[in-house]
Parts: structure tokens; sequence; C-alpha cells
């Protein structure tokens, strides 16, 4: 018992497990195949992005340029299949290649440069965002191959198909952190730069290989959305940004790095998706669920933080 | 007997406007345990960094063995065998002790970490050092000596053939020193070469055979024998001519009612029942174990923690100090902290910013906003009444030496005038120059109306300051009495309450 309430996760279960009670109490009709199903779909597409971030974050890192670069790949992806008419196993290929050469110039350049993330992603941000509307010319992509249309509104019972791509990337990344030594290195990075560094963990190898995992999963979230869609839309990605830090905040991931809960992750995509739904079923102005949001991060991060204080994994308080 | 294992010749090394390294020399021989001594700002931290990958040298070479060695970085130091504790903390706090002792070679089965062998080969080094913890525990929880002997089992795990040891003791007890002392003299008969740094010269005495001592960047003596040397050699060697000693006057006058006083306090942190009082014009001194609860019963009184039961009057009033603010603006109560790098000083800051950040409020008030004259003026009377050692106020504090950081630290809360100054553990880590002017200096601002509560693990220090001693253990007060000055008297008498 003990052990489980020093999870990260434990309060979040309940809290999302009291938030859908009580909604499906107020309105029936949220209990609705369709409801539910909207809330997976979007659970599949933001936990993929979430972790995009979530990775920066395990190492005291950001993204900014997670959406722009899910955006580029998006569009690359509809437009090697429209004008070029590759063959779809090549054109995933080529879109997570893309992913991986964005990340890889974010980690670079910041490790090169000993520059912020913050200041080079924003920089790529406006690079890859511009990219992506030249080629478009603000234009969808709608040549989309049925089988990827397919893909993302076919149904498994009540389970979206996209969950076949979302659940392997969660465990993945789980497995990743929990127990593989690179993973753990990179935590061990983001928990203390400088000791990691002393124990011979290369900063520079950390540093790229966190940035190009950020743009795989930001690649595969970018391919996702054009599923979703049914077109690729030089849009995508644009909403990205708030929840995509929202998700693993809300998780207990703290953003000077060293930790990343992806069950906690998991549990704030779900947060934010049932919040959504929440709003839209009780005709909330959709405005304003971007103020739910910040509130909700806000009492998130403060409730992590209590329970840190009183667990003492952390400082009561930080003095001068 | 003991050939040359690790030698340096005629190293130099420039950072940007310091020459903190020039032509040292250090040769230490299989088995033997060498002494490592200087200053802070000698250059000793450097030629770690030189030994141990972090830094390369600009000139001259290191020879491993016989073979010249030129690391690039710490990866490939650890690969030629060289084990360090660095002086500062590097351990990943949210990581469990197994994971952060093998951190440089985690044991893996097919790419994964394997936890339980990192238990087994972890459980050795800590019965070695008679740490009784399960391996498993997250680092975050020990306390700060449990902390330093993880960093120590760390380096004793990689079975190098040359360890370098960075102030190891600074946090450790008697007892725990004695056991790392055991382990270390085992290593050297099994032909292991060491390199010691310690403030603490008894240490020294007590564990080495042969002294290296840098002054100023440069060799004031290379790898000589330590016999026949006697401490006063060492410190002459250290700085250059002898060392200050002062005797403290009893106090003249007392101010009438306690500045501070403490009546059957309890607090959240596990405090029971703490009487205390200190007046202006004296130094309370507050012994006790690590772990005692002296640092946490300080960190209640200014506010940062909750004080639950019992009451505080400060000049003689009763007082509810609601947060730290309120404990530097309207008690005048000064902290500085045990932690100089974590809690006490803003590193990347300047001299004057650090010397003027608890009195911003003060000179802001006029226009709301602060210039950097106003904050240098505040700052300058202090710089020069400390001999604060930077070449401007505008020096960040991270480039001063430990004894020039910690004077910034106390200059921040003469700054703010404070009535009260609690100073915690305030010469650890400190050159002896440096120590013994903070000695003078707290017993001067004692006597000129000062409320002092100085919290120490140095023994002969808190009995040469302190007017009365104060005994803590398991956040409890079990004995206080007038210091009579008569060391051998105060410490069976402190002894016998812990131990008795």
């Amino acid at each position: 018992m003990k052990g489980l309430l020093r999870t990260d996760w434990i309060g979040l279960l309940v809290l999302v497990l009291a938030g859908g009670a009580a909604l499906a109490a107020a309105r029936p009709e949220f209990l609705t195949a369709y409801n539910i199903d909207v809330i997976l779909v979007s659970f599949c597409l933001t936990v993929v992005y979430a972790l995009g971030q979530g990775v920066m974050i395990a190492i005291g890192h950001m993204n900014l340029a997670l959406g722009a670069t899910g955006c580029l790949v998006a569009v690359a992806f509809g437009g090697v299949l429209e004008v070029w008419h590759l063959p779809l196993a090549l054109a995933i290929g080529f879109g997570l290649l893309l992913g991986v050469a964005c990340g890889f110039v974010n980690g670079w350049l910041t490790y090169r440069t000993g520059l912020t993330s913050f200041i080079i992603t924003l920089a790529t941000l406006s690079i890859f965002k511009g990219a992506a509307l030249g080629i478009t010319q603000a234009q969808p992509f709608y040549g989309i191959p049925a089988a990827v249309k397919a893909f993302g509104s076919d149904r498994w019972g009540p389970l979206p198909e996209m969950l076949l791509v979302a659940l392997p990337i969660v465990i993945v990344i789980a497995v990743f952190f929990g127990r593989m030594v690179v993973g753990r290195q990179l935590l061990a990075y983001g928990g203390n730069p400088h000791a990691a560094e002393l124990s011979g963990i290369p900063a520079s190898r950390v540093v790229i290989l966190a940035h190009t995992l950020s743009g795989v999963l930001a690649a595969v979230a970018g391919m996702l959305s054009v599923a979703r869609l049914q077109n690729a839309t030089p849009s995508i990605g644009d909403e990205w940004l708030i929840a995509s830090f929202a998700a693993p905040v809300i998780g207990g991931a703290v953003l000077t790095g060293g930790h990343l809960p992806v069950i906690g992750t998991c549990l704030g995509v779900l947060v934010v998706a049932l919040i959504n739904q929440a709003l839209v079923m009780l005709a909330v102005d959709p405005f304003y669920v971007q103020v739910l949001l910040g509130l909700l991060i806000l009492g998130a991060v403060g409730l992590n933080r209590l329970r840190e204080v009183r667990l003492g994994t952390a400082p009561a308080v930080r003095l001068s | 007997m003991s050939d040359a294992f690790v030698v340096v010749s005629e190293a130099s090394k420039a950072f940007v406007g310091v020459q903190a390294l020039d032509r040292v020399n250090l040769s230490v021989g299989r088995g033997q345990i060498h002494a490592l001594l200087g200053e802070n700002g000698a250059g000793k931290s450097t030629l770690i960094k030189i030994l141990t990958g972090v830094h390369q040298p600009d000139a001259g070479e290191v020879r491993l063995d016989g073979r010249p060695v030129r690391f690039r970085n710490p990866r490939e130091a650890i690969g030629a065998g060289i084990g360090a504790v660095h002086q500062e903390r590097n351990l990943i706090t949210r990581f469990s002790i197994a994971e952060n002792i093998t951190l440089e070679n985690p044991p893996r089965r097919f790419g994964m970490f394997d936890a339980a062998a990192a238990a087994n080969a972890t459980a050795k080094w800590l019965k070695l050092l008679g740490l009784e913890l399960n391996p498993g525990t997250p680092v975050v929880r020990l306390s700060v000596a449990q902390m330093q002997l993880v960093e120590i089992a760390k380096a004793l795990s990689l079975e190098s053939r040359f360890l370098v040891l960075d102030e190891p003791t600074s946090s450790l007890t008697p007892h725990e020193t004695r056991a790392l002392f055991t382990v270390l003299r085992r290593l050297a008969q099994d032909g292991v070469a060491i390199l010691f740094v310690s403030h603490k010269l008894e240490e020294v005495f007590e564990l080495c055979s042969h002294v290296t001592v840098l002054r100023d960047g440069r060799n004031a003596c290379a790898s000589q024998p330590l016999a026949g040397l006697t401490r006063g050699d060492i410190v002459r060697l250290m700085i250059g001519r002898e060392e200050a000693v002062f005797a403290a006057a009893p106090p003249a006058s007392l101010g009438a009612a306690p500045a501070l006083e403490l009546r059957g306090v309890a607090t959240a942190l596990g405090h029971r029942d703490i009487s205390l009082a200190v007046r202006g014009g004296e130094i309370l001194g507050l012994y006790g174990l690590v772990g005692a609860g002296r640092s946490e019963l300080a960190r209640a009184v200014i506010g940062a923690a909750r004080i639950t039961g019992g009451e505080v009057l400060v000049q003689g009033r009763r007082a509810r100090i609601r947060d730290v603010t309120a404990a530097v603006r309207r008690f005048g109560i000064g902290y500085v902290s045990e932690d100089r790098k974590g809690e006490g000083l803003i590193l990347q800051l300047s001299v004057a910013t650090n010397i003027a950040a608890a009195i911003w409020h003060r000179l802001a008030r006029l226009l709301g906003f602060l210039t950097r004259r106003m904050q240098d003026a505040a700052a300058t009377p202090f710089v020069r009444a400390l001999d604060i050692r930077t070449p401007s106020l505008a020096q960040r504090v991270a480039n001063l030496s430990g004894g020039n950081q910690q004077k910034v630290s106390v200059a921040k809360w003469l700054a703010a005038k404070s009535r009260i100054l609690i100073v915690d553990e305030p010469t650890v880590g400190i050159d002896i120059r440096s120590k013994a002017f903070l000695h003078e200096l707290l017993l001067r601002l004692a006597r000129d109306g000062t409320a002092v509560l100085l919290i120490s693990s140095d023994m002969p220090e808190l009995i040469a300051l302190a007017d009365r001693i104060a005994v803590m253990k398991e956040f409890q007060v079990i004995d206080s009495f007038d210091n009579t000055r008569d060391y051998a008297a105060a410490s069976a008498r402190i002894m016998q309450a812990i131990h008795g």
C-alpha cells in the first residue's frame, strides 16, 4: 500500500475514474460508444506527441518544434504519396527518416552551440513550419491511399486501430526509460548532467539521442494525424504545444529533468481528453477549454509538489 | 618499494585570465596514499580534473604506468582505471543507491539494466564502508553523510588502480572516517595508488605517507615523504606563513533579554521540546552528529519549516515567523546555509548582487528600481571589511574560492544588518587562512552585539568560539553548558552527552 502511494500516478488514476464517473452520472450520454471513441482516438494521437515532449523533459530540455516537425513530416508524407506515388512502406520510412533528421538537427545544434534547446527549437520551429507551408502552399494533400485512411477510421470492436501504433510506443518508451541502460543514462543526465558526464556518460550522445527520439515521435504523430484527418493539411501540429507539456506535467514530470512518468503521462493525456470532451458535452465555450487546461497544469504541479514534500523526496523550501 | 604509477610533469593549465596550474609536478607510487594539499584556489581541483579527464593540460604531460596519456573526457580516464570522488555532489538523486554506484558500468542483460545484479555488486561496497542500507533505496532519502559514503562506494566499485579522493570526509563522522581509512589502507596494500585531498590535517597525518602541496597554482613541495614534516611545516607550505592562532575572550557585556529564545519548541520536522536562548554579544554553539536535527532546527527558526508547538521569542517578544522573508526583514535573522553552493549563494551572479540580494527591497524602495551602482555602493564596504578576494564586484561568485564564497554569504547578512545570525557549518571545505578569518569575524560580530547561533561539527572550532554549548541528539537538546574553552573538559562533556 505504501509503495502504491509512492507512485506518481495513483492519484491521477483516481481523478480520471472519478471524473469519468461524475461525468457519466451528470450526462448519461457520456458513456455512448461515440464519446468513448472520440476520447480513445484523441488519446492515440496525443500520447505519441506527449511522449515526444516527455523525452525532452526527461533530459531537462524542451522541443518547441515538436508540432512543426509533425507538420513537416505529415505534409511530406502526404506529398510523396500523392505526387511521387511512393509505396506506402517507403513513404512511412521516409516520414520517419525526416523525423530523425529534424530531431538530429535540433540535438546537434543544441549540443554544439551550448545554447538552450528553447532557443534552438524556437528557431527550427519557424524553419520547419515555414518549409511545410512552402511545400504545400498552405494547401492540403488529399491523395492519401485508402489503406492510410482506413487505418485512421477503422475500429476493432470499440477500439480504434491507431492503438496498434500508440500502445507499442507507450510500452517501448516505458521499458526504454524504466529498464534499458541507454534510457537510464538519459535520465541520469537529466537528473544531474555534471554527475552523468563524470560517470562517463557523454553529453553529446544523450542530447542528440533524446532530440532525435523526440523527432521520431513527432513524425509518428504527424503521420497518425494524416490517417485520422484523411488528408495531409499543414495545420497539423498547430495545437500540440500546450497538451504536449500538459500531459507529462500533469503526470508528474519535472521540467528540470531526470524523471519521465510514462503511465502518468498516459493518464495526463486522458485527463486532457476527458476535460475536452466534458466541456463539449456541457456546451462550454471552447475558448475557455484552454483556460481550464492552464489551471489544470497549475493544479497538477502544485499537487505533485505537495506530495513530494510530504514524502520527503523534495526539499520543503528552497532558501535564498 | 613503491614505483611511480602516476606521474604528472610540468603540467600547466590556464582558464580565461587565470593561470590555474603552472608547471606542476606530482608522482604517486603504487600502494602509496599521497596527500594533495593547498588552500582553496591553489589548483588542487584543476589538477584532479586533469587526472580524471575533465580538463586537458595546456602543457606538460601525465604518465600512467610509464605511458603518456591524454584523456579527452572522463570516460577515457575511467577506462584507464582511474576512479574519483569529486568534491561536489555527483549523484542522481532519483536513482537507487545501486544504480548510482554502477552508473559507470551498469550490469545489463539484453541491453536492460539488471537491478538485481547491481544490488548484489553494490552490497559488498556498502558493507565495507559500514553503510547498512538497502541498495534499492533512492539516494534522495539519504542523509548528506550517507550520500558521501555512496559516492565513495561508487569510486571503490570501479576497482581502479588509481583512486582520487577530493575531500571525501567533509560530511563524515569520526566513526565513518575511520571505516573509510581502514578500507583505503587495505586498498593501498593491494597496490592501489591513492591521491587524498583533505583540509583536515589530522587525517592527512594519520593516513598518508607522501605529500604534495600546491600554492597559487605552483608546487610548494612535490611528492615529499610526510615523515619528518610537522603540522606547522605543512601549514607554512600551504599559506607561506605561520598559522594565526587566536584566543577568544569571554564577552564583556550581554544584552539583557535573549535576542532569540526558543521555549519548548516542536516542529513539523520532528523536534521535541527544544529550549535555547542566545543573547546579543554571545555565540551559542550547537553540536551534534550529522542527522541530529541542527540544520533542520535552523530552518524551522527562519520560517522554512513549520513550528508546531512551544514559542519563539525574538528580542524578548513572542514572534510568529511565517516565512523566510519575514525572518529576514521583520526579525533580522540571517542564515548562512550549510549548503553554500546550493542554497547560500547564487553562483551565476556577481559578488555585488549576492551581497545586496537580501536588501534589494531596501535599496530599491525610493524609485522602485535598482541600478548596478546602488548595488555596488551597498556591497563595497563589506567586500573591504571581509577582505573578499575578487578581481571585481562584477565577478561571478562561482569563480571565487570556497573561502571567499563563504565570506560573501556572511557579507550578505551583514549588509542586511541581521541582529541574529545562524551560521551552519561555516568552515567546511574552507582553507586554513579563510577559516581563521571567519572565526575572527564571527567573534567580532558577536562582540559587536550580534547574537550568533553557530552550528558546527568541528569540535575544536566550536569549543574555541562558543560562549555556551548546546548538544543535540535525535532532534532534542540533551545538554547545554557554559563553555570555559577548556578543550579537554568541553569535549569530554559533549561526548558523554552523546554517547554516555
